[in-house]
């Protein structure tokens, strides 16, 4: 933490001395480890920034609602989403290199903007992990049955899924699984790690493969011809559909920001971060380009049949695709989707209990957020909170929508940029003196982050107002008020009513006195 | 010569065990007491990126608790607190006794968090399968023996086994620290097969048992005393119920014959010795000499 607010910890009896120069001496002889967090070389660091993104997942829950908007100019979409993005994350690596805190967008927001806007935006950041935490653990489930029933040569498994009673059940293990692995911090090793991302990229890559082999074969669904066109957004016709699109996109880079700020003391040079982040989304852009547009030249835009204008395999593409595609070794596409979901749910996890555990640090919630698992060194109260609200949530979600896995996703694109966008204006006015220092300082701590602020707060208010229509995505709706709108508002609602309740519980943190706003100097 | 003791320190019930016990090892020694807490390395998986806010947060909470443990320890031992880095627990408390040179280690025996399976914790288990360094077991509730109970015995466990040889060393050398008696057990469990004549089994291994402890005596360092006794019963547990313990006593037992990496250095006899002892055991391992 940046700060350290009333702490009283009992002074040791100990020669306190020799105490807290044997403690402080952690960065002589054996503990060079100490250093720890910097020894992830360049392979490691990509296969994290993978891990986080996970393609094969993102693929999967973002194909179908992105196609549902722009129809054949996905790969436009996706390339475009990544810029706000890119711009986004250049800021969030300026605030994390001069304000480390696993509080991260709260912490920022708070001392650029104070408590209020701090407070909502660790909110926002805490509800978008835990809306796609229930998201992934929803397309596990999916996967899970029907890679049964690939095994078992049996389709009926698979239509288990529609069982909203074993389908919420399946999906409450999946996630009381993924709690206990992070509680425990149990990690995959890097080899198995590494073994799980290249099957994982390779599937991906086998799938196109296979898409394009069916289209030359004359054996595609409905062979549609590759063409320039998908790349030009200005194609897509109505700017109200390029902006439900990205914000759906935005969710497919969502997690590759670590790479860039991953560490500074990465294993090897000072430039090893940089390259890591330039590999992975280098990386991860090609995979979505191929696949996306294979997807597209196989199935076409129709709405019959594999079609990927079909809102019956929309929400989930892959499970449709992957059988007519791959033929026999469809169950390939599973675990991968399967291992990428897991992977992220782990590294998902993290991100809501460490800014719960801030919040509570800096007494922004009760204390009891704080806590930190004495044996696994985890912010155990704050991982088993996130849990149960992500499981309470998809089981709401599954009862009261269709389209359970859609709507996440749009929703999920909306809170991403409200909290990016309020970090990314964090950045601008936490370096307010330092723009102009250098040539360097005008770009990543102003341009950058304002842009892509600016980009972002357009996104988020085009959409929530254009999700005001019942037809709006997936076409769920409630008192025929689009689904999208309701859920964000109620998030966000929410939020400011907790932030209340809090600020009469607590009234130190919203008075400055745990975390005062400051401004970068040199 | 200053004896070093590391304790491996959690925060928790299972750490106040070991804290507890290595404090009264030290203050009955005149050891010093290094206390480590051991924080994961971070970067060592590769789904969960690292996160320099966070381990900054974990040092500064383990610097607390550090102290909150020493305070409670209180100023009869001398001692220093230490964080270090490492893959696991067990590994890093190996480092640690290496980087002191210290002669013991000290853990919580009791299982702790979710999921224990066995009777010893994970870390107790890891540290068994791993050190070179003899290993002391503090048993649940060992945090409630004051420090000032000192060593009130050390009872030695000494079989025909090799392993004995270093555990009738290291006895000898604690006893002496510790200014304790000495005491030599020879555990003897008659589980036959019925039909057995079971007196006449039971007269050959208890004979057997007295040959060992004669044998122990005989090389005993000169001036040394020791008290020897033979414990029998149908199974080692029911022989180690059978003995009377002290509060304040400490049990040495040697590491299994077929220690290997892949093995749990404690054998069979040890293992069960464990579950019924109501006092620390120390495990010392074959290759110490």
């Amino acid at each position: 933490m940046t700060q350290e607010p009333h702490q009283h910890h009992t002074e040791p009896h100990a020669p306190l001395t020799t105490a807290s120069a044997a403690v402080d001496g952690g960065d002589t002889g054996l503990s060079k480890k100490g250093l720890s967090a910097g020894s992830v070389g360049l392979i490691g660091a990509i296969v994290i920034g993978i891990s986080c993104v996970a393609p094969a997942y993102t693929l999967t829950g973002a194909l179908g609602p992105t196609v549902a908007e722009v129809g054949t100019q996905l790969p436009a979409i996706f390339l475009l989403g990544f810029i706000p993005m890119l711009l986004v994350a250049l800021g969030y690596r300026e605030l994390n290199n001069a304000m480390p805190d696993s509080g991260t967008s709260f912490t920022w927001a708070t001392r650029a903007f104070g408590p209020w806007v701090g407070w909502m935006g660790g909110w926002g950041l805490i509800a978008a992990t835990v809306v796609v935490l229930s998201n992934l653990a929803g397309i596990a489930v999916e996967f899970f049955y029907l890679a049964l029933a690939q095994a078992f040569n049996n389709p009926e498994i698979a239509e288990l899924v529609g069982n909203p009673l074993v389908n919420v059940a399946t999906c409450l293990v999946f996630i009381v699984g993924a709690t206990l692995i992070s509680y425990r911090d149990m990690q995959t090793t890097q080899k198995v790690q590494y073994w799980l991302v290249g099957f994982q990229l390779l599937v991906m890559i086998g799938f196109g493969v296979a898409a394009f082999w069916h289209v030359a074969n004359g054996t595609a669904f409905d062979p549609t011809q590759v063409e320039l066109s998908w790349f030009n957004p200005f194609e897509v016709g109505s700017f109200s559909a390029v902006v439900a699109g990205l914000s759906v996109s935005l969710f497919v880079f969502w997690g590759w920001d670590v790479t860039l700020t991953m560490n500074e003391e990465t294993k090897g040079s000072r430039t090893t971060p940089g390259r890591a982040a330039t590999l992975t989304v280098t990386i991860v852009v090609a995979i979505y380009l191929f696949v996306a547009m294979g997807s597209l030249a196989f199935a076409g835009t129709g709405t019959e049949g594999f079609g990927l204008g079909n809102p019956d395999i929309q929400e989930n593409a892959f499970f449709y695709l992957a059988g007519p595609i791959l033929g026999p070794l469809a169950i390939l596409m599973s675990i991968a989707v399967l291992s990428s979901s897991a992977a992220s749910l782990q590294s998902t996890f993290v991100s809501p209990a460490r800014t719960l555990l801030a919040m509570g640090h800096y007494g922004a919630l009760p204390k009891k957020f704080a806590t930190v698992s004495p044996r696994f060194f985890t912010p155990g109260y704050a991982t088993i909170v996130s849990a149960i609200v992500a499981g309470g949530f998809y089981t709401v979600m599954r009862f009261i929508s269709d389209e359970v896995l859609w709507d996440t996703i749009a929703t999920l694109g909306l809170m991403i940029c409200f909290y990016y966008g309020i970090t990314a204006f964090a950045c601008v006015w936490y370096f307010r003196k330092l723009w102009f220092k250098s040539g360097r300082n005008v770009f990543f701590m102003l341009v950058a982050p304002f842009v892509g602020g600016v980009i972002l707060t357009v996104l988020f208010f085009t959409t929530l107002i254009d999700s005001m229509d019942p037809a709006f995505g997936s076409g769920s709706e409630i008192g025929g008020v689009g689904l999208v709108f309701v859920l964000s508002v109620v998030i966000l609602l929410t939020g400011v009513v907790i932030m209340f309740w809090q600020r009469w519980k607590r009234p130190a943190f919203f008075r400055g006195e745990t975390l005062s706003r400051a401004v970068a100097e040199d | 010569m200053v004896t070093r003791i590391v304790v491996g320190y959690t925060a928790n019930e299972s750490g106040a065990d070991a804290l507890a016990l290595g404090g009264r090892l030290a203050a009955a020694s005149e050891a010093l007491l290094e206390v480590v807490m051991v924080l994961p390395i971070e970067a060592r998986g590769a789904v969960v990126p690292p996160d320099t806010g966070y381990e900054r947060h974990l040092k500064e909470r383990s610097r607390g608790w550090l102290a909150e443990a020493s305070a409670r320890l209180g100023d009869g031992v001398e001692q220093s607190l230490h964080i270090r880095y490492a893959e696991s627990f067990a590994e890093g408390l190996v480092a640690a006794a290496h980087e002191f040179d210290a002669s013991l280690i000290v853990v919580g025996a009791a299982r702790g968090g979710l999921l224990g399976r066995s009777r010893i914790g994970s870390v107790a288990n890891d540290l068994l399968h791993s050190s070179d360094v003899p290993v002391a077991l503090a048993p649940a509730g060992s945090r409630e023996t004051p420090v000032s109970l000192g060593v009130t015995r050390i009872t030695g466990a000494v079989g025909t086994r090799s392993g004995a040889g270093s555990v009738l060393d290291i006895s000898v050398r604690l006893a002496r620290l510790t200014h304790a008696p000495l005491r030599l057990v020879s555990l003897v469990s008659i589980d036959l097969p019925a039909g057995m004549d079971e007196e006449l089994a039971s007269l050959a291994s208890t004979a057997h048992a007295d040959d060992v402890l004669t044998e122990a005596r005989r090389a005993l360092p000169a001036g040394t005393t020791a008290t020897s006794v033979v414990a029998s019963g149908d199974t080692i547990e029911q022989a180690v119920a059978a003995l009377e313990w002290h509060a304040g006593e400490v049990v040495l037992v040697g590491s299994s014959r077929l220690a290997t990496p892949s093995r749990l250095f404690l054998g069979s006899t040890a293992s069960k010795m464990l579950r019924e002892l109501p006092v620390p055991m120390i495990v010392v391992p074959r290759a110490t000499s």
